[in-house]
Formats: structure tokens, C-alpha cells, sequence
């Protein structure tokens, strides 16, 4: 029988008048502390550290069984495995050799240029919990906050590129909020002849637009976008996606681009949180010759484009 | 009065708990989008039945609790409770006597009042969720609602 047996009968409506407005009052002074004043960060961090033990609850399960897999794996997907990752590892290190020499050349080029160097930005790694925040938007728990030096704005990358950035920090985890949310904008280079624009998220974790890029510009499928370093938020050079469509209607004065990311957003289990060397470099000023250890294929930007094919499929 | 009220706060705090881990559970991607409201809906629960032993000081404390797990402004979450479960308190004496059917309709129409004014301080606050999809929950909460009341009657009443 599905009744309420409760049985008060008396009607103290007025009593819960009073403490409906009493409490809506608060709840209205909360948001506008909040949001106008800004004066709630220490509130709310006292306050996730009384969830934190929920939230660990409800992500360990998943780190359990992530952990049994781990302990249970046979040998021989060991050995795979590692011949993967020696495999991996050896590719990465015939690159970095590449690298080392080219990072001693830009210093080289930039103490000619008399700016600084600001290369070897510093990286700690966070493990993304597994908790549901908000289905409607693309935000992630992270297992690093203030007591790390996690701040809000931060960039956050992951093997293939940007991830995205802190949304808010806790004291012990931050919200991370994904390249492809709604409401998320970062301003990038086109690497192939650097053009400038800004990559908007959709909502769709797979899926990046560029709303900005006129019909006429120069701009194909296959281009590979490197966050740009304007406005301060994100290092320079880092991938942010391939551009995957360009549709270009002659009647509108917009073009339609749509692009993949590069960060595996709905995949990776660990990301990085960078710290920006002071005096970071941003964005060139003209189209440099692209980074061969990203883009080994890409011709020089002239060639390119004249022939904007050449410059297809520029992933390793 | 004082006994029956101490007797009752436990389930009372035990299930918000467990609504509250319910709330944060992942859940695979098309799905998430179905979960209800769980807090919200024992919230409910406890205004209509026993608005003495919690009221709306567990709703606005619910509230404040969902405002720090989804990250929102502070105090979204507890104005919405507060007004809603205000409203299913004055409502009591009546929902109590309505069948099981009415009951959800009521409830869903709570609901739908609770995403309604989370909806308007979303945009109130500059950061709007248009997809239609969160006008969902309401509808999947209504239809836990018996399945909830049966649970949490079992629960009180041993």
C-alpha cells in the first residue's frame, strides 16, 4: 500500500510561509554573493571537501576494477603490452632527438629576436574521477585542486593535445571544463599558413566548429589547428583539432567548418595541468615553417597555398 | 513528539545520502540524460510526510549540496528546492489522499517547476543549457515516484 502515514494535521501555514521566504531570501543572497561579489570560493571549497567523501565512494568502484584488470592481465598481454609501449617509446625518443635540436635552435632564433625564451612549461598530471557533474555540459572532476596550485583558467592537456581548462578549483579536486562544451572558446592557428580564427565547442564531444572563417579564407579539410598562445589562457603550439569539413555556401559570407580534437575528450583517464613559463611566447606573427615534428609532410606555405591539397593528412 | 521525530530523522538522512550518491553515479552517455532528480524527489518525499522532522531546512541544505557537485552558482540549486519542497509541504494533506496517478502527475508538475527555475538562473547567471533534453528528468521522476514512495514507506515504517 503505497500511503503516507503522517499525521500532522494542523495547518501552520503561516509558519511555512515565513520559512519558505527566510530560506529563498538566503538561497537569493547566496547567488548574488556568488555571483556578483565572488566572495563564495572559500565557502565552496569547504564545502567540496564535505562531498568529497561521496564522490570518492562513488569513483571507487570504478578504481577498483580498473585496478583487477590491472592485476588479473595474463603475461602475454603484458608482453604485448610492452612491446607496444618500447615500440611507442622508441618513435617518441627518434622525434625528441629532432626536437631537442630545434628547441636549442628557436631559443637561438628568439635571443636573436630579443624576446624570451619561454619554452618548458611545467606539468603536474591529474586522474579524472569518475563522478557524474552535469549531464548538459561537458565538465570533468578532477583528483588535483588548490592544495596542488591548480588554479581557475588553467590549461589542461592530454596525450593528443588541449583537453581544455579549470572551470573552478576545490581543495582537494577541480572542474575541468572540456574544449567541446557550449560555452567554450580558444583561439588558434591554422599550422599550414597560419591563419588565426577561434574553435568553439558544440556540445558534441566529438565534434569542434569554427564559426568564424570567412567563405573566402584559406582554410581545407585535413589542416591541423595549434592553440594560438593569445590571450594568455593557453600555451602556444599545442594541437587542438583536425579540420575535418569545409562547407562553404556562396550566399552566405560564413563558412561552415567542422572539426575533430585532437584530445581524446571522452576517452582519457588522465590529463595535464601546464603552468605557463612567464613571458610565455604567443602566437607568430607570420606563418613560420610548421613544426616537422608535428607536421613532417607539409610544404611551405606559399606552395601550400597555391596547391592546398599538398597539405592533406599532416598527422603522423 | 520528540521521540517520534528523533526515530524518524535517520532514514530520513540515510536516504538523502544515498540520493546524493545516486545523483553523482556515471552513468553510459545516452543515458544520463534519463536520470531523475533523485535528491530532489526524497526531498519531496519527506516534506509531504514528515515536514517536521526536515522541512526545508534538508531541502535548502539538499540544495546547496547539488550546487557544489554540478559546480553552479551557489544557491541555484537551494532556491529551486526551498520554493518546490515549500510548495509540496502545503500540498500535503492533499497529495497524501491522492491516488498513486495523481501523486506522480503533482510530483511531475514539481518537478517541472524545479527545472524551470534552475532553467531561469541558468540564463539569469549567463550560462544557458538549451538542449531540450533537461526538460526530461521531470518526466522520468514522475515515473520513479511510486517505485520511491513504496521503498522509503518500507524503510520508516519497520
Amino acid at each position: 500500500m503505497l500511503a503516507f502515514r503522517g499525521s500532522d494535521t494542523s495547518s501552520r501555514s503561516t509558519g511555512l510561509l515565513l520559512r519558505c521566504v527566510l530560506f529563498s531570501l538566503l538561497a537569493l543572497g547566496l547567488i548574488v554573493l556568488d555571483r556578483r561579489y565572488g566572495q563564495l570560493d572559500r565557502v565552496r571549497r569547504v564545502l567540496s571537501v564535505i562531498v568529497y567523501p561521496a564522490q570518492v565512494a562513488v569513483a571507487s568502484p570504478f578504481v577498483g576494477w580498473a585496478w583487477f584488470r590491472e592485476s588479473v592481465t595474463t603475461r602475454g598481454a603484458l608482453r604485448a603490452d610492452k612491446d607496444r609501449l618500447e615500440e611507442q617509446l622508441r618513435i617518441a625518443q627518434f622525434k625528441l632527438q629532432r626536437f631537442d635540436a630545434l628547441e636549442a635552435e628557436i631559443r637561438r632564433l628568439r635571443a636573436l629576436r630579443d624576446s624570451t625564451a619561454g619554452l618548458g612549461e611545467r606539468f603536474i598530471i591529474g586522474d579524472i574521477m569518475k563522478v557524474e557533474i552535469d549531464a548538459f555540459r561537458a565538465r570533468v572532476l578532477v583528483d588535483k585542486g588548490a592544495r596542488d596550485g591548480v588554479f581557475v583558467g588553467q590549461a589542461v592537456l592530454d596525450a593528443g593535445g588541449v583537453f581544455g581548462q579549470v572551470a573552478h578549483v576545490d581543495q582537494l579536486t577541480s572542474v575541468v571544463i572540456l574544449i567541446s562544451d557550449a560555452a567554450h572558446a580558444i583561439p588558434v592557428q591554422d599550422n599550414r599558413n597560419g591563419l588565426r580564427t577561434i574553435v568553439v565547442g558544440t556540445g558534441d564531444v566529438s565534434r569542434l566548429k569554427l564559426p568564424y572563417i570567412s567563405t573566402a579564407a584559406d582554410i581545407v579539410k585535413g589542416d591541423l589547428l595549434l592553440t594560438s598562445g593569445l590571450g594568455g589562457g593557453f600555451p602556444a603550439g599545442y594541437p587542438v583539432g583536425t579540420v575535418v569539413e569545409v562547407k562553404r555556401d556562396p550566399a552566405q559570407s560564413l563558412a561552415d567548418v567542422e572539426v575533430s580534437p585532437a584530445a581524446a575528450l571522452d576517452r582519457s583517464r588522465e590529463v595535464l595541468f601546464v603552468w605557463l613559463p612567464p613571458g610565455a611566447p604567443t602566437a607568430t606573427d607570420a606563418p613560420l615553417e610548421p613544426p616537422p615534428a608535428v607536421a613532417p609532410k607539409a610544404t611551405t606555405p606559399s606552395k601550400a597555398a597555391a596547391r592546398p591539397k599538398a597539405a592533406q593528412a599532416p598527422k603522423p | 513528539m520528540m521521540r517520534e521525530e528523533r526515530v524518524r530523522r535517520l532514514p530520513m538522512a540515510l536516504s538523502a545520502l544515498v540520493a546524493l550518491t545516486l545523483a553523482i553515479l556515471p552513468l553510459p552517455e545516452p543515458a544520463a540524460v534519463f536520470r531523475p532528480d533523485f535528491l530532489v524527489l526524497v526531498v519531496f518525499y519527506w516534506s509531504i510526510e514528515s515536514p517536521r522532522a526536515g522541512g526545508l531546512s534538508l531541502a535548502f541544505f539538499a540544495g546547496v549540496a547539488l550546487d557544489v557537485i554540478h559546480g553552479v552558482v551557489l544557491g541555484q540549486h537551494a532556491l529551486a528546492l526551498t520554493l518546490m519542497a515549500a510548495w509540496a509541504t502545503h500540498l500535503r494533506l492533499r497529495i497524501r489522499v491522492f491516488s498513486i496517478l495523481s501523486q506522480s502527475l503533482t510530483i511531475f508538475a514539481l518537478l517541472t517547476g524545479y527545472q524551470f527555475i534552475l532553467f531561469w538562473i541558468d540564463g539569469a547567471t549567463g550560462n544557458p543549457v538549451t538542449s531540450f533534453g533537461r526538460w526530461l528528468a521531470p518526466v522520468t521522476g514522475a515515473l520513479i515516484w511510486p517505485l520511491l514512495v513504496g521503498t522509503l514507506s518500507r524503510l520508516h515504517e519497520r
